[in-house]
């Protein structure tokens, strides 16, 4: 406890504040120099080839729209189910997706070849694509979070000047039960189709399995979860209060804990079912050729299945455990780091190991490789450097917490 | 009463869990609602469905017959290939080949161009409806369309897609030797693919000639092999070089268990004793 307990006098205080301001904006400038090399010279600057065309980028976009999964469902428990005492965290679940679901768009805009012709799925459809499903729900639920937040920026002093804002404001935040819903419906669609644009790709043995959008959407509620709830409790520790009530801690704790457990379920019968119970042969021979040339059967076990799977559900759903704050931030910590590397593990794993077409026994290896360049690398940190800049600031002058809002009030 | 309290503390009532259900279902059924309605995949397809002008007739369907056991593997089709559809970059080959051995030991030289499958992943996949299977099979690209999310590539199990990384400046070492460029380069940040040299079937038809058999309709890939060991034509023609082909010769396509249902047959390299 100690480690975060920062009874620094003021004004070292804001010595550190600004330290740590100036390190994210050095982090999203890092990343704008990467955007216009991206922009100048097209993705030839990118470690990605025709055979392994994604990577990187697709990793951090599905992580973020993961770690974004909060806002959906806390606003369903709270505005639609109306169990009240999640309330307090609503509004950090809001503000954390809508960083997300922005971080992921960026990703995506960088990621495209043609990033000029972006709003091309809007107007040209193919309703066979789980892509073109998941741009729409994207792009809408994008929406549905902007109308969520701004009450809370409209409760801000600075749009005191027009009033009449705050009163839309208010309507907006009346209608909050119907963001909810639709939120709820958008998220569950696409969070699950994310997994499906792998899961649905027949040629691809490794990928195509029923299991992939379930597992999707389940990873990304405990992520998500996990990622608001870390977030308050860095918050509360740094400001040497708490923010949300011990309770609502421990709920939000199991919350992820449970959903981390039916996740690990899931993970189990799909690994059993897919390659230990059964042999088929395009999975078998993918899975074969992954373990022979690269790391992600121990990053798979390790990273995902021991470290940000079964750990933290112990320490969240074990009680002693849970009474520690510091365990728990750890805990919540591993769930997002193993939601991550997962989605990294999926789309590598199924593009580095490619079907093999050749009838010959020597063309099967056409090589397929990838590690990502420092220009890659730098619009990642750059991206990153944007959510935590935005996160710093929304907190610091928007009123997320109920304990903000007391005290403006007051 | 310890009973209760008990519950209550517990992390969700049974009244919060009945409602949460009862909410779920009634997301599910409008959700069922709208996308059997306005949103079904009926109703939408006739928005989706790109039109495009073009010779497209259900009357043909193009397929093409790769014999190995022919091929000499003088990489004249790969090379032809290229400078007829103007690909500098070798790495960016529509038409790839290397050489190639059996389980038994038999040297071959494989090649592969775009294997035009009816069920194509990559078409099914294209978020902006960029690409398409045309009625008489050909799976063709809309580069000005093509967004360059590569979702095709990912989809594609037989690595034909090809994504312009760069802009395609450099002077195309295979012209004039190996042909005139028939087709325009591509601009950075989209997927190409082979056509099945689309431009030359659609002129041809309109001139009166047989791809296949006349050689300004017939992709440049087949009419550079010095061997024959490349036949193409129209599956409906009884007399078409490809229906002869597969008639005399026994051929399979490459993973069939794909499902993918490619245009492409190929006759194994090893010569029948």
């Amino acid at each position: 406890m100690a480690l975060f307990n920062l009874s620094l006098p003021q004004q070292n205080r804001e010595r550190i504040w600004w330290a740590w301001i100036a390190t994210a904006s050095a982090m999203f400038i890092v990343g704008l120099f990467g955007m216009g090399q991206v922009l100048i010279k097209g993705l030839q600057v990118t470690g990605l080839s025709d055979r392994v065309p994604w990577g990187l980028w697709i990793t951090q976009d599905l992580s973020s729209i993961a770690m974004g999964a909060g806002a959906f469902t806390l606003s369903a428990i709270v505005y639609l189910f109306r169990i009240e005492r999640f309330k307090p965290i609503a509004r950090a679940a809001v503000f954390v997706g809508f960083l997300g679901y922005t971080s992921a768009m960026i990703a995506l805009a960088m990621d495209i070849g043609r990033p000029d012709r972006f709003w091309h799925p809007l107007v040209y459809w193919n309703v066979h694509s789980v892509l073109w499903e998941i741009t729409w729900c994207v792009v809408l639920y994008s929406a549905v979070l902007v109308l969520e937040f701004l009450p809370i920026l409209f409760a801000t002093p600075f749009f005191a000047r027009w009033p009449w804002l705050e009163k839309f404001g208010h309507i907006l935040h009346k209608a909050s039960p119907v963001f909810a819903v639709i939120g709820l419906g958008l998220s569950l669609l696409h969070q699950s189709s994310l997994g499906a644009t792998y899961g649905v790709l027949s040629g691809r043995a490794i990928w195509f399995k029923p299991t992939l959008p379930v597992m999707f959407i389940i990873s990304a509620v405990a992520g998500g979860i996990s990622m608001t709830l870390v977030l308050t409790m860095i918050v509360g520790k740094l400001r040497n209060q708490r923010v949300i009530s011990r309770r609502l801690q421990f709920d939000l704790s199991r919350l992820a804990g449970y959903t981390l457990l039916a996740y690990l379920y899931l993970k189990l019968w799909d690994w059993a079912s897919t390659s230990y119970y059964s042999h088929a042969p395009g999975t078998a021979e993918a899975l074969t050729r992954l373990q022979a040339t690269t790391p992600y059967t121990q990053t798979f076990w390790w990273l995902e299945i021991i470290l940000g799977g079964i750990i933290p559900a112990i320490i969240l759903l074990y009680r002693p455990l849970r009474r520690n704050d510091r365990y728990v931030m750890i805990a919540l910590a591993l769930v997002v780091m193993g939601v991550t590397v997962n989605r990294w593990n999926v789309t590598l794993s199924g593009l580095v190991a490619p079907p093999q077409w050749s009838p010959g026994v020597l063309g099967n290896y056409i090589a397929a490789s990838y590690f990502p360049t420092w220009t890659e690398i730098a619009v990642f940190i750059g991206i990153l450097g944007y959510a935590l800049l935005a996160f710093s600031l929304g907190v610091r002058y928007l009123p997320i917490y109920s304990s903000d809002r007391e005290a403006s009030e007051t | 009463m310890t009973k209760k309290k008990a519950k209550k503390s517990s992390l969700l009532s049974r009244r919060d869990l009945l409602q949460i259900l009862g909410a779920t279902g009634a997301a599910a059924v409008v959700t069922q609602i709208i996308t059997s309605g306005p949103l079904s995949t009926e109703a939408i397809q006739e928005i989706g469905e790109p039109t495009h002008d073009g010779e497209s007739s259900s009357e043909h369907e193009w397929h093409m017959g790769i014999d190995l056991a022919e091929c000499i593997g003088c990489q004249y089709c790969v090379w032809a290939c290229q400078a007829t559809n103007d690909v500098p970059d070798d790495e960016m080959r529509w038409n790839i080949g290397f050489p190639e051995r059996t389980e038994g030991g038999t040297d071959f030289f494989m090649t592969r161009p775009c294997l035009h499958c009816r069920e194509a992943p990559c078409v099914n996949v294209c978020p902006v409806g960029a690409t398409w299977v045309r009625e008489d099979g050909i799976v063709e690209m809309d580069y000005d369309r093509c967004i360059g999310c590569r979702y095709c590539e990912v989809a594609c199990p037989y690595d034909v897609r090809r994504f312009n990384w760069k802009v395609s400046s450099e002077e195309n070492a295979y012209q004039p030797t190996w042909g005139v460029a028939e087709v325009e380069r591509r601009p950075r940040g989209v997927v190409e693919k082979c056509t099945f040299c689309v431009h030359r079937i659609d002129r041809g038809l309109e001139q009166g000639l047989t791809p296949g058999v006349d050689q300004a309709a017939t992709p440049a890939c087949v009419v550079a092999c010095p061997v024959n060991a490349r036949a193409f034509g129209d599956i409906n023609d009884p007399e078409s070089p490809i229906s002869k082909f597969l008639e005399e010769k026994e051929s399979f396509r490459l993973r069939e268990d794909f499902g993918t249902e490619p245009k492409v047959h190929y006759v194994r390299p090893e010569k029948e004793a």
